[in-house]
C-alpha cells in the first residue's frame, strides 16, 4: 500500500469500526474482536509509517488533501511531519493496550464502550495528523464527546459531576481558541486575498507583536487547560479519579498530550517573538506545576490519585523543555511526550487490573512482590520509568529537558535577562527528587509492605502481559538508545528551537 | 407568461392546493391519515420544483415589484419545507385535518415572505405565518395555560404587525413606493424619518423572531403548545422571519447606529437566552430560551459586510431549524405521554438508544459543538462577523455560547447516565458497578 493510502486507512478505519459497532453490537464477543483487530491494524499501520518516516527531510510526508469547505479554504489535509509523528505513534500504541486490559470487564463487553474507544482513537489521530487549523479545531473538540461519554457511562460514583466538570473546563479553554482560529483565517484572507487555514499559510503570516500575543494567549489557555498545567488543573482530580481505568489511562496518556501538541504546533511556531518573551513565565508555571503535582502526590494515600498528581507533575517537564527553546530541551520535551504517555498509561492500566482483581478492596492491596511476582515486576518497571531511572525513557527525557532548560536559563541570565528562567529550572530539578520519593513510596506500599494476610491474588495473565509488553519495550528502547527516535523529529525540533530569530519551519512546503 | 407564473410560484401554489384539498377532504370526512399524506405530497412536490428552479438557475420577477423568486428565496423556501416535512416525519402526534391545515397556511405565509419584493406581500405573508400559529397553540387543548400562551402570542404579535405597518407607512411616505428594493436604496441617505422607519420595521421583525428584549411571549407560548407546534414555531416561524429580515436588508451594510444596536441586541440575546435556559427544568421552556439565543446568533450575521450574510443565514436557519425539529421529535419519542420534565430523560440511552442518540446529537448540534452541523452554521456567522472587523463582539458572543453548552450538554449527559431506578444488566455488570462505587466512596 502507498504511504498516503496507509495514512488514509489509519485515519478512516477507527471511524468505520465505530460505526460498524452499532450494527454488530448485539454480539459482544464479535464486537470486541472487531475493535481489537481494527486497533491492531491501525497500530501496525502507524508503526510502519513511523518506521518509514524520514525525519531528516523536514517535509510533510504521506500527505492527503480532500476538498472540504473550499469557500473558506479549509481542506481535509492530513500528513505526517516531525511535529506529530510521536503523537501518532503514542496514540496507535496505547489503544490496543487499553482495550486488552479492559477485555474481560463489563465495559469491555459493551458495544457503546467499544464504539466510543474507536471514535476517540479516530478523533485523536485526526487531531494530530491534520495540517489544517480548522480541521484541527473541529477534531480537538470532537475528542471531547467520546471522552466525556466514557467518563459518564463507565465512571465511578460521581461520574456525572466529573464528566460535567471535565467538559465545561476544557470547553471554556477553547472559547478563545476558536476566536483565534477564525481570526487567523481572516488575517490570511486579508494578507493574501483568500481564506486559508493550512499550517503553511499560517506560518507565512506576518503578525505584529500584539497579534501574536492574542494568538498565544488563546492557544495557550486552551492547551494549559487540556494538559493540564497548574493553575488550570482543577478538573483533573475529579476526572482522573472518577473515570474508569481505561478512561484515565487515555486521558493521562494521550488526551493530555493534545495540550502539549498545541503548544508545540501552534503557540511557539506561530508566535515566535511572544513565545520567547514569555518563555520565563511559562517555564515558571511549568516548574510550579511540577512541584505542586509532586507535593500533592506525596500526600496521597489513594493509589490512583497519586498517579494522577504524578502525571500532572511530569507534564510540566514537556513545557519546561519546550519553552527553553533550546534544541536539547525541545528534544527532551518531545521524548517526554512519548515517555510520559507510555509510563503513566501503563501505571493506570496496572491499577485498573488490580481493581479488576480485588474489586473495592484494591486500595488495601500490599505485598505484590510475593503474591503476584510478574505483576510486581511490570509495575516496578513502569514506576522506574516514571521516576526517570537511567536507561528508561523517563531519564532520557527529563535529563535532556533539564539540561536544555539549564543552558538556556544560564545564557538568559548571563545576557542580563533576569534569573527567572534559571530559577524555574532549579525549582523543577527538585521535582526529580520529589518524584523519586513519592514513586518509591507508592512502590513500597503496593509491591512490598507485606501484610501478613496471604490472600490469593491472580498474577498477570498472558493477555495482560502482551498488552503491556510493547509499552515496556518502548520505554527501555528509548531509554537505551534515544538517538534513533530523536532523528525522526530532529528537523522539527531545530525549527522550534530557532523559531524566535528566524522563522524556518520544516514542514513548510506541502508535498 | 402564464406558465412562468405557475413555475415561479409553483411551490406556493402547491401549498395553496394542499389547503383546498385538506378542506375538501375534511368536508368529505375522509380518514384523518390523508391529511399528513396531502401535506407531504404537496410539500415534496414543492421541494422538487424548487430543486428544478435551483438547478436551472431560475430567476424571475413574476409580479413586478410584488412577488418574485431568486436563489435566496428558493433556498429559503427549501429550508421551510424541510422543517415542515421534518415535523410530518418526526411526530406521531402531528395529525388531524385542522392541524395540517394550519401548518400549511403558516408555511404558505413563510413562502410568501421569502418571495416578497414589496411590503404588501411581505405583510400578508407575516400575518399568514403567525395567525395560524396562534390557533395551533390552542388547537386540541382545553386548558387555560394554552389559551394564556396563545393570547400573549397574539397580542404581542399584533403589536409587532402594528410596528411593522407603521414603519412601512413611514417608508412609503419617504419613497412613494412599497417596493423593498427602493426602500433599502432610500434608507442609505434618509434622515430621521428613514431611521424611524428602519427602527420600527426592525422592531416588528425582532418581536416576531423573539429577539431580546422582544422575547417575553416566547417562553409562555412555547410551553403552552404541544411539542410538534413548539417545534414548528421554533423552526419554521423563526426561520421565515429571520430570512425575510435578511431579504429586506439584503447586502446593504448597516449604518453605525444600527450596527451598534444589532451588536448589542445580538449579544444580549445570546447571553440572556442561554443564561435563562440554564436553570430550566422543563424542555419546552428551555427550548424557548435557547431559541432566543439562536435568534441572537442569526441577527449577529447582519453585522457582516463581506456580502455573505444571505448564505450564512440560510445555512444557520437550515441547521438550526432541522436540529430543533429533530430535538423535539426525539424528545416526543422518549416521552410519548407529553411529559415535559427533563428528569424523565435520565438514563434513557440504555432503554431507547436510537431516540436518545438523536436527541443528544440534536442538542450538541444546537450547542454548536464540532463536528456537528450546528458548529459549521455558527462558524459561518462568526467568520463573517470577524472578517468584518467585529472581533470583540464575536469573542463576547463566544463566551455567551459557552453558557449554552452547559445546558445542552446537560441534557445529553442526562440521557447517558445510569438512572438509579433503571436496573442494569444482571450479574457481572451490576457487581462491577457496585464495586466501583464502593471503591470510589
Amino acid at each position: 500500500m502507498s504511504g498516503p493510502g496507509m495514512l488514509t486507512a489509519l485515519l478512516v478505519l477507527p471511524w468505520l469500526a465505530a460505526v460498524l459497532m452499532a450494527v454488530v453490537g448485539r454480539s459482544a464477543a464479535f464486537g470486541r474482536l472487531l475493535a481489537m483487530a481494527t486497533m491492531l491494524v491501525v497500530a501496525w499501520l502507524g508503526i510502519a509509517l513511523f518506521a518509514a518516516f524520514d525525519g531528516a527531510s523536514g517535509t510533510l510526508q504521506y500527505g492527503i488533501v480532500l476538498p472540504w469547505m473550499p469557500a473558506l479554504g479549509a481542506n481535509l489535509r492530513f500528513a505526517l511531519d516531525g511535529y506529530n509523528v510521536y503523537f501518532m505513534l503514542l496514540t496507535v500504541l496505547l489503544f490496543p493496550a487499553v482495550l486488552a486490559c479492559a477485555w474481560q470487564t463489563d465495559e469491555g463487553c459493551s458495544p457503546l464502550y467499544l464504539a466510543l474507544l474507536l471514535a476517540l482513537e479516530g478523533a485523536l489521530l485526526g487531531t494530530f495528523l491534520t495540517q489544517d487549523l480548522l480541521v484541527f479545531f473541529v477534531l480537538w473538540e470532537a475528542v471531547l464527546i467520546p471522552m466525556v461519554l466514557l467518563i459518564l457511562v463507565f465512571g465511578g460514583a460521581q461520574r456525572r459531576r466529573a464528566a460535567q466538570t471535565f467538559f465545561l473546563y476544557t470547553m471554556a479553554g477553547s472559547v478563545l481558541l476558536l476566536a483565534a482560529v477564525i481570526w487567523l483565517g481572516a488575517e490570511v484572507a486579508q494578507q493574501t486575498g483568500r481564506w486559508a487555514f493550512d499550517y503553511a499559510s499560517l506560518q507565512a503570516l506576518q503578525l505584529t507583536h500584539a497579534q501574536q500575543l492574542l494568538v498565544f494567549i488563546a492557544v495557550g489557555l486552551a492547551c494549559a487547560v487540556k494538559s493540564p498545567l497548574f493553575p488550570f488543573h482543577a478538573w483533573l482530580p475529579l476526572a482522573y479519579g472518577e473515570a474508569s481505568p481505561s478512561g484515565t489511562a487515555l486521558m493521562a496518556g494521550v488526551l493530555s498530550k493534545m495540550g502539549a501538541f498545541g503548544f508545540i504546533r501552534f503557540a511557539v511556531p506561530l508566535c515566535p517573538d511572544v513565545a520567547q518573551q514569555l518563555a520565563p513565565a511559562v517555564m515558571l508555571l511549568a516548574a510550579a506545576s511540577i512541584v505542586y503535582g509532586a507535593v500533592l502526590a506525596l500526600r496521597q494515600q489513594h493509589y490512583k490519585m497519586l498517579v494522577a498528581y504524578a502525571s500532572l507533575s511530569h507534564m510540566g517537564y514537556i513545557l519546561l523543555g519546550l519553552f527553553s527553546l533550546h534544541p536539547t530541551g525541545v528534544h527532551g520535551a518531545m521524548v517526554q511526550v512519548l515517555s510520559h504517555g507510555l509510563a503513566v498509561a501503563g501505571l493506570f492500566l496496572l491499577l485498573g487490573l488490580l481493581e479488576q482483581r480485588r474489586g473495592a478492596q484494591w486500595l488495601q492491596v500490599h505485598g505484590l512482590a510475593t503474591r503476584a511476582p510478574s505483576f510486581a515486576v511490570v509495575l516496578m518497571l513502569f514506576v522506574l520509568a516514571s521516576l526517570a531511572l537511567p536507561l528508561t525513557s523517563g531519564f532520557a527525557a527529563e535529563f535532556m529537558v533539564l539540561l536544555g532548560a539549564f543552558s538556556a536559563g544560564y545564557t538568559h541570565w548571563l545576557e542580563g535577562a533576569g534569573p527567572g528562567m534559571l530559577a524555574a529550572v532549579l525549582l523543577a530539578a527538585t521535582g526529580v527528587v520529589l518524584g523519586a520519593t513519592y514513586m518509591l513510596q507508592f512502590a513500597r506500599s503496593l509491591v512490598f509492605d507485606d501484610s501478613s494476610v496471604a490472600e490469593r491474588l491472580p498474577d498477570l495473565r498472558v493477555r495482560e502481559l502482551l498488552a503491556l509488553a510493547p509499552l515496556l519495550l518502548l520505554i527501555v528502547w528509548i531509554g537505551v538508545r534515544p538517538a534513533t527516535w530523536m532523528d525522526k523529529v530532529d528537523t522539527a525540533v531545530v525549527a522550534i528551537a530557532r523559531s524566535p530569530s528566524v522563522v524556518v519551519v520544516g514542514a513548510n512546503h506541502a508535498q | 407568461m402564464r406558465s412562468e407564473f405557475v413555475f415561479a410560484l409553483g411551490p406556493d401554489l402547491l401549498l395553496l392546493g394542499a389547503i383546498v384539498a385538506l378542506m375538501l377532504l375534511e368536508m368529505l370526512r375522509a380518514d384523518a391519515r390523508w391529511a399528513r399524506v396531502a401535506f407531504v405530497v404537496s410539500a415534496g412536490a414543492g421541494a422538487f420544483l424548487l430543486w428544478q428552479q435551483l438547478a436551472a438557475g431560475y430567476v424571475s420577477d413574476v409580479v413586478p415589484g410584488e412577488l418574485g423568486t431568486d436563489r435566496f428565496a428558493q433556498l429559503g423556501k427549501l429550508v421551510l419545507l424541510a422543517c415542515g416535512l421534518g415535523v410530518a416525519a418526526g411526530f406521531a402526534a402531528a395529525r388531524g385535518y385542522k392541524f395540517w391545515l394550519l401548518v400549511t397556511s403558516s408555511m404558505l405565509g413563510g413562502m410568501l415572505m421569502l418571495g416578497a419584493a414589496g411590503f404588501a406581500p411581505l405583510f400578508i405573508g407575516i400575518e399568514l405565518l403567525s395567525l395560524p400559529a396562534f390557533a395551533l397553540i390552542v388547537q386540541g387543548q382545553g386548558h387555560t395555560a394554552a389559551a394564556e400562551g396563545a393570547f400573549k402570542y397574539l397580542v404581542l404579535s399584533s403589536i409587532a404587525s402594528g410596528l411593522l405597518l407603521f414603519g412601512v407607512s413611514l417608508a412609503y411616505g419617504m419613497t412613494g413606493t412599497l417596493s423593498i428594493a427602493a426602500w433599502a436604496h432610500a434608507f442609505e441617505f434618509a434622515g430621521v424619518q428613514g431611521q424611524a422607519a428602519g427602527l420600527l420595521v426592525l422592531s416588528g421583525l425582532f418581536l416576531k423572531a423573539a429577539v431580546f428584549p422582544f422575547h417575553a411571549w416566547a417562553p409562555d407560548a412555547y410551553a403552552a403548545a404541544r411539542l410538534p407546534v413548539t417545534a414548528l414555531m421554533a423552526s419554521l416561524v423563526k426561520a421565515a422571519v429571520i430570512l425575510a429580515l435578511a431579504r429586506i436588508v439584503a447586502t446593504m451594510p448597516l449604518d453605525p447606529a444600527s450596527t451598534l444596536a444589532v451588536t448589542v441586541l445580538a449579544i444580549v440575546s445570546i447571553v440572556f437566552g442561554n443564561l435563562a435556559a440554564l436553570g430550566q427544568p422543563r424542555f419546552r421552556r428551555l427550548l424557548a430560551y435557547s431559541s432566543v439565543a439562536h435568534a441572537g446568533y442569526m441577527i449577529f450575521a447582519l453585522l457582516d459586510t463581506t456580502g455573505s450574510r444571505g448564505s450564512d443565514l440560510l445555512w444557520y436557519a437550515a441547521f438550526y431549524g432541522l436540529a430543533t425539529v429533530l430535538a423535539c421529535a426525539s424528545f416526543a419519542a422518549l416521552c410519548p405521554d407529553g411529559d415535559d420534565e427533563l428528569r424523565a430523560l435520565d438514563g434513557r440511552f440504555h432503554t431507547q438508544p436510537v431516540a436518545a442518540t438523536l436527541l443528544a446529537l440534536a442538542m450538541l448540534s444546537l450547542a454548536g459543538l464540532p463536528p456537528l452541523p450546528g458548529f459549521f452554521a455558527k462558524l459561518l456567522v462568526f467568520k463573517s462577523v470577524i472578517a468584518s472587523g467585529h472581533v470583540v463582539p464575536a469573542v463576547i458572543a463566544f463566551v455567551g455560547s459557552f453558557l449554552g453548552l452547559a445546558y445542552y450538554a446537560g441534557i445529553a449527559m442526562r440521557l447517558f447516565q445510569q438512572a438509579p431506578s433503571v436496573a442494569t444488566a444482571p450479574g457481572r455488570a451490576d457487581a462491577g458497578a457496585a464495586a466501583r462505587e464502593r471503591a470510589a466512596a
